[in-house]
């Protein structure tokens, strides 16, 4: 993260001397000449600029805030570069949307943030109080303070963990609220995330982007920093944790939906962030009601799961049983008290609108206190009392459904003010039907905030989300900042999901500023020990990281093998060339890239060039296309374990190779020429990667997992290489030399060592015997030897992957390079198959019931 | 009364070795107004890893049992003995109430007695709201129709217009589904009884066991010929226990030819036996129930 922060540009020079009233001059003319006057977060009663944002246009300078619209590409830029992404459910699966962040900040005084935080912290303690009365003795249900139809009756509410207490009573560790202001001013809870709320990621994001874009006036401000919040929620999962880890220091991981989620970037993020192993419900399994995380050195338990899945998920054999998301027996390993889930299981019922209504009254009988913060008036209308209230409402009502989540009936809300009588009436008359399922709440014109739009000052509609985390102590800590999420167009409806954007939202205080910093302590904690998750590889990462070696290795190798193909294919008239196109006709045939029907090399050097260059990107599963399709896919998955920059390389790749190339159709047509630059280019690209792979990894045992399939897929490939120039007697032409040596990348080492000279016994000594060469047979083999003694396993199984390496050494003497290279290529291929069934599961879950 | 012996074997063979299984067990049965457990007992084989018993949150007892090392087959055994009552015909003659009194106490308002049997009023996941079961149990609960009559008159209506047909639904048939077909078994017919009596606001459970069935004279008992069981639980006030057990498939109350196991909102809080397992390829699961009465000579 700190590498990347640097890329952004620093200010531009300011001007100092800039009084309030040219201030006001210059805001005014790059305001939209059309803005609504709705009332707003950035102007005082009088409708002149607040003193903040007076401060903060002050520091910024007029030369940076005409220079906003660059801001706006400079943060658009930083996203799209860092993939900070969001999913989009409802389109094709897999594609996601770039985040979207707004350069202006949202600037909230310090008297306003403590009433905020007031507010909203006594109501997480209440929240967590109505579900430690429904998880206990149900007094709420008892005495009617709240309807069993919105407990019982609600799919949120989970039986399976009827009476069990999480550790330290704790249900919530944390909780989102989302709140807006009304035209008075006055703020308002609209709703509560109570089951895995997310945004603390996206936050986290937003608040590195535009801190970086404004550092002085972020400075100068007094703007809170974030990074203690988040060490103080570990320190309270780990505090909470320490009794059931029973001395050990408690473990958590991360649990992901994964990929598809819309937001997994999130997920992977956190988890870095925190330092918590990322994982996926097959990652997990139960025994004896404990759970463990399945990984390269075997099971390890886990104590407690900041789980990002819905509960319905989370175990597939008591919960929804279609779930291949979850893990079987977890609700076992809850209800015996052995992890802790953050948050508890069955907290989503809190999330409906409905219970808005009732939580005054619950409010007075658990804390004794009235509310700090309203909510929306909120009306359940299956009360007969409450429909009848609000029936003739309706026009100023917001209509939402009761049961929220992905089991309830679901319709989207109905906004009373754009409805006239008629659909008011046959609204009513729908209520009537069911009204159980809906609930009213009185419709409020939320505040807008300045934004940054279209290169002029654009005022939006906006809602904050604000995070409150539990401490240990039964009190509450609020983010001091947030997640502002503005409209698109539509005034009334602030969606990510229906293409919002969102603003960093900051918050001054008059003390010391906390500059905490979770970064260095990502690398190392207090006690000296490495990060949580620093020694662990789940077995899925593992094998992700395998591929991924193994992919890039193949990517490289393809890439340099079609450009000395297409070389090749335009020569002509030499001496032994026939036998040399025959075996580059044999080799891209092995490798997948030309099928073996498409006439070879020696037949139509024409044909054959144009198969090999619309190959390239083609769908087929061995193109180079789809190995940088793969690369791509493998590091998402992995992206929690990997530099930032890596997944960004790997787009890039794919992207450019198909602009080079132009579109499917018209490849064909495209030059060679411009074919051996696109790869040229690509295998740049493809160093750099493994580059940064080298470079920037730590030595765990998921870099050891990645060499390994490196180097695995190095050795059978040029083994295949070797075999087939030593198979096809005339290949080795002076030409075939050249181009052997080129496909083994030792080009330049065998010119400085024995400059044109071409002799077989030097190529036997460089390609095989070398073992300073990383290119050689030998080198490929002693790398391999020691990295398998890195893995975690017994000395009987090392002992027999080490026998497999070293019955291909070669022996000093006359060396059969043939039967060699065969030998070399078959063990390489037994060894990757022998490593997946010791360290990767395949196995399949499946599910039955009688 | 009825002295009843059940033997409930559930076998699967894999066609490869599973790896890791978990499996939960709803086998055992409970005691109630009508029902009596002399002895019951589960066993299973391969010997499970590990094995826990516990009650969930509606009183069943259900058994949590897994193996984590390879195993090619698994059979559980449930056994049990019960003696069984019948609900006395004019206990159910005594209650008067209408359906809508009923209803009327399991509705919310504010400062209203709770009654935790509202519980069993709302929609669960293999129970949902479908408007069209609701118009169809409207017709028998007609205004101020007496609460035992309305739900027994359902219970013949969707005797006869439905078909008992062993083969046409899935244990994951939608409740719809089944409702549009006017085919189904056990299961279905009492999920479609149950929807349309929390349709109307009433309180429904769904009752799991197994049913002791006659033989024609002469003839011997084929042993594991038998199958589970479910009907249907209405919450009435006045019956012993303030349940009214209703058998829509065999268009009666239930008698002391119904063997209890346990209760839920649907068949998913409460089927027998369930699991999820790692390997094991294709599997079948065969299926012997075998309930037969204890004479007093065979006691």
């Amino acid at each position: 993260m700190s590498e990347s922060a640097a890329s952004l540009p620093q200010p531009v020079n300011k001007d100092t001397s800039f009084s309030t009233e040219e201030l006001r001059v210059l805001i005014a003319a790059l305001s939209a000449k059309d803005q609504t006057h709705q009332h707003n977060e950035f102007t005082d009663k009088e409708g002149e600029l607040k003193q903040n944002w007076i401060d903060f246009f002050k520091i910024l300078g007029a030369q940076q805030i005409r220079k906003l619209s660059e801001s706006a590409s400079t943060v658009a830029r930083f996203i799209q570069q860092n993939g900070i992404s969001y999913n989009v459910y409802d389109a094709d699966q897999g594609q996601s949307r770039p985040w979207s962040l707004n350069p202006l900040p949202l600037l909230i005084g310090k008297e306003e943030w403590t009433h905020i935080s007031r507010g909203l912290a006594q109501r997480a303690k209440l929240l967590n109080e109505v579900l430690k009365d429904i998880y206990g003795q149900q007094t709420l249900l008892q005495e009617s303070y709240l309807p069993a139809a919105l407990v019982q009756g609600h799919p949120g509410y989970l039986r399976a963990v009827h009476q069990v207490k999480p550790p330290g009573d704790v249900y919530l560790h944390i909780v989102a609220f989302d709140i807006a202001r009304g035209p008075e001013g006055k703020w308002w809870v609209i709703g509560n995330r109570t089951q895995a709320p997310s945004g603390l990621g996206y936050v986290l994001e937003n608040r590195l982007i535009i801190s970086k874009l404004f550092p002085e006036a972020f400075r100068q401000l007094r703007i809170q920093h974030i990074a203690s919040s988040y060490r103080r929620l570990l320190d309270t999962f780990t505090e909470l944790a320490k009794p059931l880890a029973k001395g050990e220091t408690p473990r958590f991981a991360l649990l992901t939906p994964g990929p598809y989620n819309e937001t997994y970037f999130e997920h992977a993020y956190l988890a870095r962030y925190l330092g918590l192993t990322l994982v996926e419900g097959a990652d997990l399994t139960v025994r004896d009601q404990k759970l463990y995380l399945k990984t390269l050195q075997g099971l390890q338990p886990i104590h407690g799961l900041f789980r990002r899945l819905d509960d319905e998920f989370l175990d597939p054999l008591e919960l929804k049983g279609d779930s291949t998301l979850g893990v079987p027996g977890l609700l076992q390993v809850v209800r015996a008290g052995n992890v802790l889930i953050a948050n508890a299981l069955g907290t989503g019922f809190l999330e409906s609108p409905a219970i808005q209504g009732f939580l005054p009254a619950i409010s007075e009988k658990l804390l004794g206190e009235k509310l700090l913060m309203p909510s929306l008036h909120s009306w359940w209308c299956g009360e007969q009392a409450a429909w009848m209230d609000v029936s003739p409402q309706l026009a100023t009502q917001v209509i939402k459904p009761t049961y929220t989540g992905s089991v309830g009936p679901h319709f989207q809300p109905f906004i009373g003010e754009h409805m006239d009588d008629e659909q008011l009436e046959l609204l009513r008359e729908r209520i009537a039907l069911r009204p159980e399922i809906y609930t009213a709440q009185s419709y409020l014109q939320f505040s807008q905030a300045m934004t940054w739009q279209n290169n002029e000052f654009t005022p939006r509609t906006s809602m904050l989300r604000i995070y409150a985390m539990a401490n240990t102590d039964g009190t509450w800590s609020i983010l001091p900042g947030g997640m502002t999420r503005i409209s698109s167009d539509d005034n009334d409806m602030v969606s990510i999901q229906r293409g919002g954007s969102t603003l960093d939202t900051w918050v001054s205080t008059e003390e010391e500023v906390d500059t905490y910093s979770m970064l260095p302590q990502r690398v190392k904690r207090s006690d000296g020990l490495p990060a949580q998750g620093g020694f662990l590889v789940s077995s899925r990462t593992a094998e992700n990281l395998f591929w991924l070696g193994r992919y890039t290795e193949r990517a490289e190798a393809l890439t340099r093998l079609a450009k000395e193909a297409l070389m090749i294919a335009s020569i002509s008239g030499e001496d032994n060339v026939l036998a040399l196109q025959d075996a580059i006709s044999e080799l891209t045939i092995r490798s997948g890239l030309i099928s073996a029907e498409a006439p070879t090399l020696s037949k139509s050097p024409k044909v054959f060039t144009r198969t090999l260059i619309a190959s390239l990107i083609s769908k087929n599963a061995a193109s180079v296309g789809f190995y940088l399709n793969a690369i791509d896919s493998n590091l998402k998955l992995v992206r929690d374990r990997l530099p930032s920059d890596h997944s960004r390389l790997a787009s890039t790749m794919r992207t450019t190779l198909e602009s080079r190339l132009g579109e499917q159709r018209s490849v064909e047509e495209k030059s060679l020429i411009v074919a051996v630059e696109a790869l040229d280019n690509l295998g740049l690209q493809l160093a750099a990667l493994t580059g940064l792979q080298s470079d920037r990894m730590t030595r765990d045992l998921g870099w050891r997992m990645l060499t390994i399939g490196r180097l695995i897929e190095r050795l059978v490939n040029l083994a295949e290489t070797l075999s087939t120039f030593f198979s096809n007697p005339g290949a080795l032409s002076s030409r075939g030399f050249e181009m052997l040596i080129a496909l083994f990348d030792s080009t330049i080492t065998y010119r400085t060592r024995y400059q044109s000279y071409q002799d077989i016994d030097s190529l036997v000594e460089l390609l095989i015997m070398d073992d300073t060469n990383p290119r050689a047979i030998l080198w490929i083999l002693k790398e391999l030897e020691q990295e398998i003694h890195f893995l975690p396993n017994t000395d009987k199984e090392i002992d027999i992957y080490s026998q497999l390496i070293k019955s291909c050494m070669p022996v000093e003497g006359a060396l059969d390079v043939l039967s060699f290279s065969k030998r070399v290529a078959h063990a390489g291929k037994v060894l990757s198959d022998e490593l997946s069934g010791r360290y990767f599961a395949h196995i399949k879950e499946q599910r039955f019931a009688s | 009364m009825k002295h009843i012996r059940v033997e409930h074997e559930t076998k699967c063979l894999y066609e490869s070795e599973v790896q890791l299984a978990h499996h939960l067990a709803y086998l055992r049965p409970f005691n109630n107004a009508f029902q009596e457990v002399l002895d019951s007992s589960l066993i299973i084989s391969p010997e499970p890893d590990s094995h826990f018993k516990g009650l969930d949150s509606f009183g069943n007892q259900r058994d949590f049992f897994s193996f984590q090392s390879a195993h090619e087959y698994l059979t559980v055994t449930a056994r049990c003995e019960v003696l069984t009552h019948e609900l006395p015909k004019e206990r159910l003659e005594a209650v008067q109430l209408t359906w809508e009194e009923v209803r009327d106490s399991l509705r919310y308002a504010s400062g209203k007695e709770y009654l935790p049997v509202s519980e069993f009023v709302f929609p669960s996941a293999y129970t949902p709201y479908v408007e069209k079961i609701k118009t169809y149990a409207l017709e028998s609960f007609t205004p101020g129709r007496k609460l035992t009559e309305a739900a027994i008159d359902l219970t013949q209506r969707i005797f006869k217009d439905f078909k008992y047909s062993p083969k046409s639904t899935e244990v994951n048939t939608p409740v719809w589904e089944a409702f549009e077909q006017r085919l189904g078994v056990c299961q279905d017919y009492s999920h479609i009884m149950i929807v349309g009596l929390r349709s109307l606001g009433l309180s429904a459970k769904y009752m799991s066991g197994y049913l002791l069935t006659r033989q024609p004279e002469g003839q011997k008992k084929l042993r594991g010929a038998d199958a589970s069981h479910a009907w249907v639980a209405m919450y009435c006030p006045g019956i012993p226990g303030e349940w009214l057990e209703l058998d829509p498939t065999n268009n009666m109350v239930a008698d002391e030819s119904h063997v209890r196991l346990s209760s839920g909102r649907d068949f998913g809080d409460v089927s027998p036996l369930r699991g999820v397992i790692r390997g094991g390829g294709e599997h079948e699961l065969e299926v012997a129930v075998t309930a037969e009465e204890v004479t007093p000579e065979a006691a």
